[in-house]
């Protein structure tokens, strides 16, 4: 081939060629470029030759040969570059290959760079780039999925061999990667194989198993219930090759789901206690109520349970209630019998009072007479104390464990919850699953917890309503044996009720009293009376106080009326206190007289020195003058004297009518007459704080003229007071010795200096500023005229002892 | 002989002083208890009359004192009321009460005065 011919091919080589290359010399001018460069350039081909080729490319077109080829001068090597430009603001990637052109000596005397578009290839090249990223993410997403799943997910081959095992695998069936991996299926029970083949079969042709609920065997033999998915592995041709198994534990799941149902059930059930229970007011039943739907199957369910209540006064805890059964053949019946299913609430009501838990019990009587003292350290008290449940696991490792609940209950494990109400213990529920011996659980603790303070409530309110149903039969009680008459009254008038006073009083049994008008029941009126206070009340809606002397009933009486409103209040009417003050009253008047009788004899001694002393001088100077006079003037001095004698008679006549005044007589009982003499003095002895200790024997009779009696023991007992000044003891006491009744008065007075002991019932005998002296003598005078004695002890700074004996036998005599 | 006359009304002092003294009797008078014990030392009268109201002491305890002094000297009790059932010890030898015919009370002082 000639030269021109290859030169020829050269040029059409040249031309044609897709890529754009360009010939520069060392100063980057542009020696020759093909047409293909026009792409790069959108200059014709005559406007670069020449050129500098910096001013052609690089910062138009992105590109830059002549940095390509600046690397092939300096080394004289070929130099590939990929260099990516923007075109019409189209990325585009170049790649560049600058060559060497060397002179015949061997020097470089040019460099050619073929430039190539290579855009759509690196465009593909990202882009699988990109796809290998996200398949290398996805990859690690889904092995860290896989292993850090909670499931297990296992493969296996065709015939069962295990071929990988993550992380859940080993938590859930309890093997390693190592255990498992070339192992045949080692968690399938060997009760199970078969059914597992059928299922392998049904995959391997290509069939996708979901959920399948089955049981698996961990490594340490427990079998576990879990939910299957078991889809086939293929390879890239579609061919099954082994089976993928994604395995869920849901042993728990089920346990949740059956807690669930259980709870809602027992929620339910106690919900329908509790409203029995608030229903129950009374303690004892509901106390038992309590118990029942602790031990109740579907209940807290468990075996045995007692209540101890917390006995603040003795500081104990004492069995209130004790609900189990006494043989495991009995618990068997109690379990069958006590289901709340399907009963009524008066049904349960029954089982608890007839049925095997009833009162009274074996286990009942054992449980109360458990009494545990609140000093003693046990979990019992220690629950009280520290106000916290406690569950007892095995009763032999725990030192604190209560023996008595071991020796007479026979209990092995147990729990135990306080129950408080407002931050104070009132006392301790018990249980154990003694016949079962059923493990108690957090979860039973917690809800016996639940129900502690649900049932603490309960009681308490049970407890506040004995308390005001004792209260109310107290009142009742009171209302009943009170002696003043009480009744209540409607603002109509209308008696509604009254306690037995009242028909004591009116001598009408109770229901003849009851409806009727008061006023025609208390005072024979037939509309009301405008005195009366219950009447007041109606019209002022204000409580009254009056004394009423009535003279219907006979009598006088204090009554008060107090207004009665309902809830809403409103005036409904009024309670009607009524004390007959008849007695008193009388008691009150004989005292006057009792009083003026005393005054009397004093007035009388007094009057004698008064009055006698001027008539003795007047009568005996007259005498005098008659003896020296004549006459006329001698016969006035004789009347003068005779008149003074006739005085001195008629003042003899009173006097001697005062001192032998007559005695009226009756039969009365000595006690009587003392308590009267006491209340009169009652007030005088509260005011200076004595107090008086009596001591008053069994009745007898008496026959004397009680007034006069109890003016001789009112002038010794007034002396006894006095005597004692402020504070001091007066015992009085009565009795009967040597056929005589006999009054015994002793004080803690100053007492009577020896020397006046004799003369203390001496007429003007007196130690003290005020007194006539009179009053021993007096006393003195009415005891001898009863042919009574009365004796006196005393000594000095210790007080008195006096004695008045009144015969007994003078009854029949005096009769 | 002389009569020791206790009381402390004056006019009846002075009524038995003349009454007295008309007797024959000599009559020494006390107005109260202090005097009186004072004359029935100085004096030493052979009776006495004697009222139980006097302003200072009573004339039982009088009675008593003059008793122990002289027991033999006999004492007449001469009062405006007759308390004679009320003493537990009656000592005096004769209880009168005053009136104003004074026959009963002069023949009581000279049976006395005679018996001894």
């Amino acid at each position: 081939m000639d030269i021109a011919y290859k030169q020829k091919i050269a040029e059409i080589i040249f031309e044609n060629i897709r890529d754009g290359i360009i010939m520069l010399d060392r100063n980057s001018k542009i020696l020759a470029v093909n047409s293909a460069i026009e792409k790069w350039t959108e200059k014709p081909v005559s406007d670069l030759i020449d050129k500098d080729c910096t001013d052609v490319f690089h910062d138009i077109t992105g590109i830059c040969p002549h940095c390509a080829a600046k690397v092939t001068f300096e080394t004289g090597e070929v130099n590939i570059v990929m260099q990516k430009g923007n075109h019409k603001d189209i990325a585009y990637y170049a790649e560049l290959s600058a060559y060497p052109i060397k002179g015949d000596t061997g020097e470089l005397t040019g460099c050619v760079v073929f430039i190539q578009d290579v855009t759509e290839r690196m465009l593909c090249h990202e882009e699988i780039l990109g796809l290998y990223t996200e398949v290398t993410q996805t990859k690690e997403y889904l092995e860290g999925f896989i292993e850090n799943s909670a499931d297990a997910i296992i493969t296996s081959d065709q015939d069962g061999i295990i071929t990988s095992w993550n992380k859940g695998a080993e938590r859930i069936y309890g093997f390693t990667k190592e255990d498992a991996i070339g192992k045949f299926l080692p968690f399938v029970p060997d009760f199970l194989i078969d059914p597992e083949y059928e299922m392998a079969h049904r995959v391997i042709d290509g069939e996708v198993l979901k959920e399948i609920e089955t049981m698996r065997k961990m490594k340490d033999g427990t079998i576990i219930t879990v939910s299957l998915t078991l889809s086939p592995i293929k390879d890239a041709a579609g061919k099954v090759i082994g089976i993928s198994c994604i395995s869920r534990d849901i042993s728990k799941k089920k346990r949740v789901e059956k807690e669930l149902i259980r709870r809602n059930q027992e929620l339910s059930r106690l919900f329908f206690i509790s409203s029995a229970m608030r229903g129950t007011l009374e303690l004892d039943r509901l106390l038992r109520m309590v118990l029942t739907a602790v031990t109740m199957g579907d209940g807290l369910g468990f075996n045995r349970a007692i209540l101890f209540l917390f006995d603040e006064k003795e500081k104990i805890l004492k069995g209130a209630v004790g609900v189990g059964p006494a043989s495991p053949e009995e618990a068997w019946q109690i379990w069958e019998r006590l289901s709340l299913e399907k009963k009524t609430l008066s049904d349960i009501m029954r089982d608890i009072e007839i049925g095997p838990l009833r009162k009274d019990s074996f286990f009942d009587r054992l449980s109360r007479g458990m009494e545990i003292p609140l000093s003693e350290e046990t979990i019992l008290t220690k629950t009280a104390k520290e106000k916290k449940p406690f569950n007892i696991q095995d009763v032999k490792k725990e030192p604190l464990s209560d023996t008595v609940l071991i020796q007479q209950l026979g209990t092995h494990a147990y729990a135990v919850s306080p129950l408080i109400s407002r931050d104070k213990v009132i006392g301790v529920l018990w249980v154990d699953n003694h016949f079962n011996r059923r493990h108690i659980t957090d979860e039973d603790m917690r809800f016996l917890s639940g129900f502690s303070n649900h049932i603490t409530t309960a009681i308490e309110s049970a407890r506040l309503f004995e308390q005001v149903a004792l209260a109310e039969q107290e009142l009742e009680n009171i209302f009943e044996s009170i002696s003043d008459m009480v009744c209540f009254i409607t603002k109509d008038y209308v008696i509604k009720s009254i306690n037995k006073a009242v028909s004591k009083r009116l001598g009408k049994p109770h229901d003849e009293i009851i409806g009727k008008k008061c006023y025609e029941v208390f005072h024979g009126m037939s509309s009301p009376w405008t005195k009366c206070p219950h009447h007041e009340t109606v019209e002022t809606k204000k409580a009254y106080v009056e004394e009423v002397e009535d003279h219907y009933l006979g009598g006088t009486f204090i009554t008060s009326s107090s207004p009665i409103f309902g809830t809403t209040g409103e005036f409904i009417g009024t309670v009607h206190v009524i004390r007959d003050i008849t007695e008193l009253k009388n008691l009150q008047e004989r005292l006057i007289m009792t009083e003026r009788m005393a005054a009397l004899g004093e007035v009388a001694a007094r009057v004698a020195h008064e009055i006698r002393n001027p008539l003795v001088s007047v009568g005996g100077f007259a005498r005098r003058l008659e003896k020296k006079l004549d006459g006329n003037l001698k016969e006035y001095a004789d009347i003068i004297a005779r008149e003074v004698e006739r005085l001195e008679g008629i003042l003899n006549e009173i006097l001697g009518f005062v001192k032998e005044t007559r005695f009226v007589k009756e039969i009365v009982n000595p006690n009587r007459l003392i308590e009267e003499v006491i209340s009169l003095i009652k007030s005088e002895v509260d005011e200076r704080g004595i107090v008086i200790v009596k001591e008053i024997e069994e009745p007898t009779e008496i026959y004397v003229d009680p007034n006069r009696i109890k003016e001789a023991l009112l002038n010794i007992l007034s002396n006894a007071v006095q005597a004692m000044g402020n504070n001091g003891t007066l015992f009085v006491k009565t009795y009967v010795k040597d056929n005589a009744a006999v009054f015994e008065i002793k004080d803690t007075g100053m007492g009577i200096a020896g020397e006046d002991l004799p003369f203390i019932f001496d007429p003007f005998f007196t130690t003290k500023k005020t007194g006539t002296g009179l009053g021993l003598t007096i006393t003195h005078r009415i005891i001898e005229g009863h042919k009574g004695s009365i004796e006196v002890e005393s000594k000095p700074g210790a007080g008195s002892i006096f004695r008045v004996f009144i015969p007994l036998n003078n009854i029949m005599d005096e009769k | 002989m002389k009569i020791l006359v206790v009381d402390d009304d004056l006019h009846i002092q002075r009524l038995y002083k003349e009454e007295f003294e008309e007797e024959g009797y000599e009559v020494v008078i006390a107005s109260n208890g202090k005097e009186a014990i004072e004359l029935f030392d100085s004096e030493v009268p052979d009776i006495v009359t004697l009222d139980i109201l006097l302003p200072d002491v009573d004339g039982i305890r009088l009675l008593r004192q003059m008793k122990e002094k002289r027991p033999k000297v006999p004492i007449i009790m001469s009062t405006a009321y007759d308390y004679r059932d009320d003493f537990a010890v009656w000592a005096s030898e004769a209880y009168i009460v005053k009136s104003s015919d004074l026959d009963e009370l002069k023949a009581t002082i000279k049976k006395m005065l005679t018996k001894e």
